[in-house]
């Protein structure tokens, strides 16, 4: 009986010991960002300063109105050069895109992305140049994904 | 001065070049056919604005932009 309530009580103090013990690494590790990019060597060191020259780049390259969109909401809208669809390029660097339908609502997601490490900006000049001169060839590579309209929340009741 | 731009992991890497300069217009123009080769694609942009992808070397292009090979995330 006594072993029953010692055994979670040792338990609990070997977490909290572990999860002390992972605060204390992460706080050691300077410019933290994404968890997933501590695995990419020399990836994570100056990485603000790299995100600032992608924001940048993208910029030069938006249209003045993608740029206000972007700068407004964080995304901004191209047009397909062959479908002539409307795809929205929110910040980020995956399962970032999606294709609006006539009423400018989310209908489907899209991945792809420029391969290799690139920051946020590069990345989303990359798609929104591959959607707005081949399309196709961007679609072809991509993966879809499924986006919640929420429509399942308007059916009725019976 | 004329300057490619690729894209990369640490940002961009620039390469300025003056495009009156036949001997740095030729190593631009090699540069050109490495990364194309390699699976950037190149993309300038035109007078209205547009990104316009390039498959052969502009001389006269002022910025030309390269990212790398895209693939399904």
């Amino acid at each position: 009986m006594r072993n029953a309530k010692e055994r979670p009580r040792l338990f609990l103090s070997e977490c909290g010991r572990r999860a002390r013990v992972l605060r204390h690494r992460l706080r050691r590790q300077p410019d933290r960002i994404d968890p997933s990019s501590r695995f990419v060597p020399g990836f994570r060191y100056g990485y603000g300063e790299r995100e600032a020259r992608g924001l940048e780049l993208l910029k030069e390259w938006l249209s003045p109105e993608q740029f206000a969109q972007y700068d407004a909401k964080s995304y901004f809208e191209v047009t397909g050069c062959h479908s002539g669809k409307r795809y929205r390029i929110s910040h980020g660097i995956s399962m970032n895109i999606h294709e609006l339908d006539g009423a400018g609502r989310p209908r489907v997601g899209w991945c792809f992305a420029p391969k290799g490490y690139l920051v946020a900006g590069d990345v989303m000049l990359a798609q929104k140049i591959a959607l707005e001169t081949d399309e196709r060839g961007a679609l072809a590579v991509a993966n879809t994904f499924f986006v919640p309209t929420g429509r399942r929340n308007t059916l009725p009741h019976y | 001065m004329a300057t490619q731009i690729v894209m990369d992991r640490t940002g961009d890497t620039r390469h300025n070049f003056d495009a009156k300069n036949a001997d740095a217009l030729l190593k631009a123009e090699v540069r050109f056919r490495e990364l194309t080769g390699a699976g950037f694609t190149a993309a300038v942009r035109a007078a209205s604005g547009e990104a316009v992808v390039k498959r052969t070397f502009d001389p006269n292009a002022e910025e030309t932009l390269f990212f790398p090979r895209l693939v399904g995330g």
